[in-house]
């Protein structure tokens, strides 16, 4: 009794089970990534911002469209040989299939790699500063010596862990700390738990819910914190993750970012931006800014005499999207930078060429008042590079599927192989058939995300 | 030999095929590939999940007739060893003093509907059956791909698991109902230690496990029918039953995927901070908060409905499926129409995902869309009711068998009836702008489905339950639990149509009682209610808000009735009437040529079928059925197999 | 399906051909975005068609929809239109016709 037509086809309808079950799993696959497409629609026809055209690395992404359809030619192959029962030829394109899997990976983690180092800061008025935060970004915190450890006795996700989520943040050594009873401790999950324990027998005493831990720390502390390892921050107190609360004064929140581009597009009046604020990037980069956008215009009013430039992404993106490649601003000349400016603000950005750059663009120092919001590449960002992540480690998921399906038909079917190689060659197929539509998705994804 | 080592695609060579071994007890009962184990695998797990988010309504429905109250017996629950500290964990911590809070209606509200779509009614009313009684019906020895079978329930199991799991984490239970509309949801409950130990974030791994379930259980079916019909099952021989359970897994295979869009999208936004559903200059609490902005809701809603409307027809088509075997079988009249019916069916299934945004009439997201949906709307009710007037008239003429399993089918069909019929208002925008949110829409649905579908359900276990066990369960305990349910069902749900055009809305947790405007008016139903309760000595308000109370004493029956069913199910397995035939009921399709219970492999002969499915009281014929595989009418119709199969393990 | 040794050596040449243009198409597409045509739309509707025609090219030779059997070409057709629906009404209530400015709209 063996389940039929495992390997042969049902006469009436002309199939093997495997190749209706592979079709319906891609027509299910349609749906799955159909609802991301028209996700990607819907978010970009919506989008109240500039819609990023040309920001990733265009080369990465056109070599590994290169590689995938290559890798569509050889499991074909694969399968061709296999049919042929050229076992050796089989072998040899199977396995060049999954290394082009590997390469197209790998080239994908350079891609996120050089994104999640990279920033955008926007300013109250709407200006785009981006580039790296070389020396990182923290938050000082001096002189706190009250810390209130909350202490819920049950339904909360807010857990008191101060051992793992304040001590680390504490600049040097961890100091000791003098409790309520007047007990000098130092503080450890042992200590803590203890505490926490009559803590919340009080609570239970008094009839509240929460308990609290009032700690004083002996020589007052200062904390240095990535602002993802904290809740928030006042001038006086700050809020860790585990709802422990410091006072004390806040030193410094100034964030330092080395500055590769300003990002004017969205700024009502593009030559007041906060940027060119005096303590900013100043006079100097404004006129170059300036001479940027009047030569792309007189550019584009020549080129295009018909058109309405404002109505051209390319052409505002080049007008209003100052590169900076220097420390020190250009002389403002006009033509000869301009021509090289376009040159390079084709292929050039933020692929990984740009953090061998990174050292070389102007730092600027920006005051808290003045961030609206930041964050570095990552779906945070804004739509447009959240569903770039979704859709491609989406995208990279059913690679990294499809590779190791195919290493199985290569490395752990030699039996079939010897045995009942028309049907091994059935199973290339199939697996041969997601391969091509992994290929189809990307066919799609390349020219959307890095080149309309 | 074993079936399930041969299969293509994930057998490890072509030894197995040779070796005879006896798959032991984790290969045979835990991690089986038969797909009668993992048909009763899903089942038992769809009831039990049944009964959990039963127990949830029952917590519900007590905070809204009694706001305020303990509930009784919660403190007591909690005292009891191994049980009570878990139960504290999960519930009992939200309700100190034993009252049901906001917080905690707000998971039970969240949860019991997922637990009922998700994880009862989908996998008990669709896998289990389907996987059960497919097969048979089509005359094949397995599913086509039975590792893959088995997958899809480990998978389904793991996201039960997470589901019940997110009770227990710090946060408690996802909170922002079953919808899990964005904004809010992608924005309540942020400040946490760690974000991965979120209910919320169990909720929607959860989803994305239940849905690559569902995903493999539907390419199994899909792939079974079209490809592993015995001889002569054509198309048009198929049972009826096969033909809605292949469109429920064409529904299930095509709508899931934007609902795990959805989940993955919802996923981004909270975990790393993404805006896909957030539009710009978002506050809360006087603040703006720290996103990008230039989502939207909307496109939330879209690909939640997209699942979520043809989810409806995935909870009612296999009830369809499981009358159009019950009530013929105990009429002894062919399935009226079975053509028409099958067409329908077809119709429904393609219509279903056409209409998804009649849940967002009042998102104001335009005229011509709305205008559209209607339309559609209003046409897919024409097969719906092509497929309940079949049934309907399948009752003509018949001398009706009222045993339990047909108690509960013919009482689904004037339940379903209504549950349509108060669906029909709701499908115009102007009607629905009023309707919206209130206990209208929830009475309307839940007409569809608890009365509905879960009614067909009881009347599928009872109808199968002899193949699977070889004993019939008890018909009194089938009768005392049918007319408390069908009670239970109606005091429940009828009210809701009186409170929600009362203006009643759905997620008050006091159940009105701080809305006088509204919670105060009165008419003749809620006097003779209240003066019912008078005759018992209780003092309910003559006004829609006493009707809580009226609906709260309908659940605790509704609770009441399961018990001789949960009674029934265990004690029939050993004290059942052990069946003579292997056709207790006179039925003509396949499944029930087999031995009883089907062994590996199910059929000791080779299945073909000669005729239609429905081919009952055929004139000129020696008795009132005539079986599918049966080749000489005429001559006594017994099952060839009616000897048990020595490879029968039991 | 190519079954027989000759129908095989054949598909290779094709598959190989195909390989071949789906990297030209690729630079044209390339290509295609860094010249400016009238609007930014039209940009996006010749990449697509260019993009559709590739996955065109991969669906019927690579996976050989352009001799399969009718049960698949069923199945897909009817994934595709539901697609379509998923892309279409999304679009609309985006941009919906048939809004009512309303009888006191002081620009009328």
């Amino acid at each position: 009794m063996d389940i039929p037509y495992t390997v042969t086809a049902r006469p009436d309808t002309g199939l093997y089970n495997a190749k209706v079950g592979i079709w319906l799993f891609l027509a299910s696959e349609v749906m799955l990534f159909g609802g991301l497409f028209s996700s990607y629609i819907f978010l970009r026809v919506g989008a109240d911002y500039h819609w990023p055209v040309h920001e990733l690395n265009v080369t990465l992404g056109f070599v590994n469209t290169l590689v995938l359809i290559f890798s569509s030619v050889t499991v074909l192959l694969a399968w061709a040989n296999l049919k042929l029962r050229k076992i050796g030829q089989f072998k040899m394109y199977l396995a060049i299939t999954i290394l082009c899997a590997l390469t197209f990976m790998v080239i994908k983690s350079f891609e996120y790699r050089a994104k999640f180092s990279h920033y955008a800061v926007k300013l109250t008025d709407g200006t785009f500063l981006t580039g790296h935060l070389e020396d990182g970004y923290e938050i000082k915190f001096g002189e706190a010596s009250k810390f209130t450890l909350t202490i819920y006795a049950q339904n909360s996700g807010i857990k008191a862990d101060p051992v793992n989520y304040v001590l680390p943040l504490i600049e040097g050594e961890a100091p000791k700390f003098k409790t309520e009873a007047g007990d000098e401790i130092t503080l450890t999950k042992a200590t803590f738990q203890e505490l926490q324990k009559d803590a919340l027998v009080k609570a239970e005493k008094a009839g509240k819910s929460t308990g609290t831990i009032k700690l004083t720390a002996l020589t007052p502390v200062t904390i240095h914190a990535k602002p993802s390892k904290i809740l928030n921050y006042t001038d006086t107190t700050i809020s860790f993750l585990d709802g422990t609360v410091a006072e004390g004064k806040l030193l410094d929140d100034k964030m330092t970012l080395t500055v590769d581009g300003v990002d004017a597009r969205s700024v009502p009046d593009a030559e007041n931006s906060l940027a060119w604020n005096n303590h900013y990037l100043g006079e100097s980069w404004k006129k170059a800014f300036i001479a940027n956008r009047d030569h792309a215009e007189e550019e584009f009013k020549t080129k295009y005499p018909s058109r309405d430039p404002l109505k051209s992404a390319t052409h505002q993106k080049e007008a209003y999207y100052l590169h900076i490649e220097s420390s020190t601003p250009p002389a403002a000349e006009g033509e000869a930078h301009g021509e090289g400016h376009k040159a390079e603000a084709k292929m050039e950005e933020h692929s990984e060429a740009h953090a061998e750059h990174s050292g070389h663009g102007p730092k600027v120092t920006l005051e808290k008042k003045d961030i609206a919001f930041w964050s570095n590449y990552t779906p945070k960002l804004n739509t447009y590079y959240a569903i770039y992540f979704t859709l491609t480690g989406l995208h990279g998921l059913h690679v990294v599927g499809g590779a190791i399906v195919l290493t199985y038909f290569l490395l752990f079917d030699g039996k079939m192989l010897r045995e009942d190689p028309e049907r091994l060659a059935n199973r290339v197929e199939v697996g041969g058939l997601f391969w091509h539509f992994v290929d189809l998705v990307w066919i799609f994804l390349f020219p959307l995300l890095y080149l309309l | 030999m074993s079936a399930a080592a041969t299969t293509h695609d994930h057998s490890h060579g072509a030894d197995h095929a040779h070796d005879h071994h006896e798959p032991g007890f984790f290969g045979k009962y835990i991690f089986s590939c038969d797909h009668k184990v993992i048909g009763v695998q899903y089942g038992m797990s769809g009831l039990l999940f049944l009964l959990l988010g039963f127990f949830l309504m029952l917590l519900m429905r007590w905070s809204i007739a009694f706001p305020g109250q303990a509930v009784p017996g919660l403190e007591f629950v909690q005292s009891i060893p191994l049980i009570g500290p878990l139960f504290h964990e999960a519930i009992g911590r939200w309700a100190p003093g034993g009252v049901v809070n906001g917080e905690l209606y707000n998971m039970l509200g969240a949860m019991h509907g997922t637990i009922m779509v998700f994880l009862g009614i989908v996998p008990l009313g669709f896998a289990g059956f389907v996987n059960y009684v497919m097969p048979l019906q089509i005359g094949t020895i397995d599913m086509a791909f039975p590792k893959l079978n088995m997958w899809s329930f480990w998978l389904f199991f793991v996201s039960g698991v997470l589901m019940l799991a997110s009770f227990f984490v710090g946060t408690g239970a996802v909170q922002t109902g079953w919808t899990m509309y964005s904004p809010l949801a992608s924005t309540t409950n942020m400040a946490v230690t760690n974000i991965w130990m979120h209910g919320h974030t169990w909720w929607l791994t959860a989803m994305v496990f239940n849905i690559s379930a569902s995903l493999l259980g539907s390419v199994n079916v899909i792939t079974t029918v079209i490809n592993l019909r015995a001889k002569g099952m054509t198309w048009m021989r198929m049972p009826f039953f096969c033909w809605a359970m292949f469109v429920t897994s064409f529904l299930l295979l095509l709508a899931f995927p934007p609902l795990e869009v959805a989940a993955l999208l919802q996923l981004v936004d909270r975990v790393f901070g993404a805006s896909f559903f957030l539009p710009s200059g978002l506050m809360e609490g006087g603040q703006h908060l720290d996103i990008s902005g230039g989502g939207s809701p909307l496109l939330y809603q879209h690909l939640f409905w997209f699942l979520a409307h043809p989810e409806v027809y995935v909870l009612i088509l296999p009830a369809f499926a499981i009358l159009a075997e019950v009530i013929p079988a105990n009429t002894r009249r062919p399935l009226w129409g079975y053509k028409s019916m099958v067409y329908a069916a077809l119709t429904l299934g393609f219509l279903s995902f056409l209409v998804w945004a009649h849940h967002m009439y009042l998102t104001g997201m335009g005229t011509m869309m709305s205008t559209y949906f209607q339309i559609t709307t209003v046409l897919i009710s024409v097969p719906s009711v092509i497929l309940l007037t079949g049934l309907m008239i399948s009752l003509w003429g018949g001398s009706i068998r009222f045993n339990p399993q047909m108690l509960f089918a013919s009482a689904f069909l004037p339940m379903f009836g209504i549950g349509g019929l108060t669906g029909l208002p709701l499908a115009f925008t102007f009607i629905d702008l009023a309707l919206h949110d209130t206990y209208y829409v929830i009475g309307h649905f839940h007409y569809v489905v608890a009365p509905g579908t879960i009614f067909a359900l009881f009347a599928g276990v009872y109808h199968w339950y002899p193949k699977i066990t070889g004993r019939t369960m008890n018909d009194f305990l089938g009768k005392l639990h049918f007319w408390p349910s069908l009670l239970g069902m109606n005091l429940i749900f009828a009210p809701m149509f009186i409170q929600g055009m009362g203006g009643f809305h759905r997620r008050w947790y006091d159940g009105g009682k701080y809305f006088e405007q509204t919670s105060g008016a009165s008419n003749w139903i809620t006097e003779l209610s209240s003066n019912i309760f008078g005759l018992f000595g209780m003092d309910v308000p003559n006004s829609l808000l006493g009707l809580n109370v009226l609906m709260s004493v309908g659940a605790f029956i509704l609770a009441l009735g399961q018990v001789p069913f949960i009674l029934n199910v265990f004690l029939s397995i050993k004290g059942g009437k052990k069946i003579t035939s292997d056709n207790p009921w006179g039925c003509t399709t396949l499944e029930w040529a087999t031995p009883t219970p089907p062994p590996h492999g199910n059929f000791t002969f080779e299945p073909v079928a000669v005729r239609g499915p429905y081919e009952y009281s055929v004139p000129g014929c020696s008795q009132d059925f005539l079986p599918q595989w049966e080749t000489e009418p005429g001559k006594a119709a017994t099952a060839p197999a009616s000897t048990p199969a020595p490879a029968a393990h039991h | 399906m190519a079954d027989s040794p000759e129908e095989i050596y054949k598909s290779i040449k094709k598959i190989k051909i195909v390989g071949l243009l789906l990297g030209v198409f690729t630079i044209a597409t390339v290509l295609l975005s860094f010249w400016e045509l009238p609007t930014h739309s039209l940009n996006i509707l010749v990449g697509m068609i260019l993009a559709t025609f590739k996955a065109g090219l991969v669906a019927l030779i690579f996976m050989h929809l352009n001799h399969e059997s009718k049960m698949i070409y069923k199945i897909l057709a009817f994934t595709i239109a539901l697609a379509f629906a998923l892309f279409f009404l999304f679009v609309f209530s985006a941009h919906d016709p048939l809004v009512f400015s309303g009888l006191y709209d002081s620009n009328q």
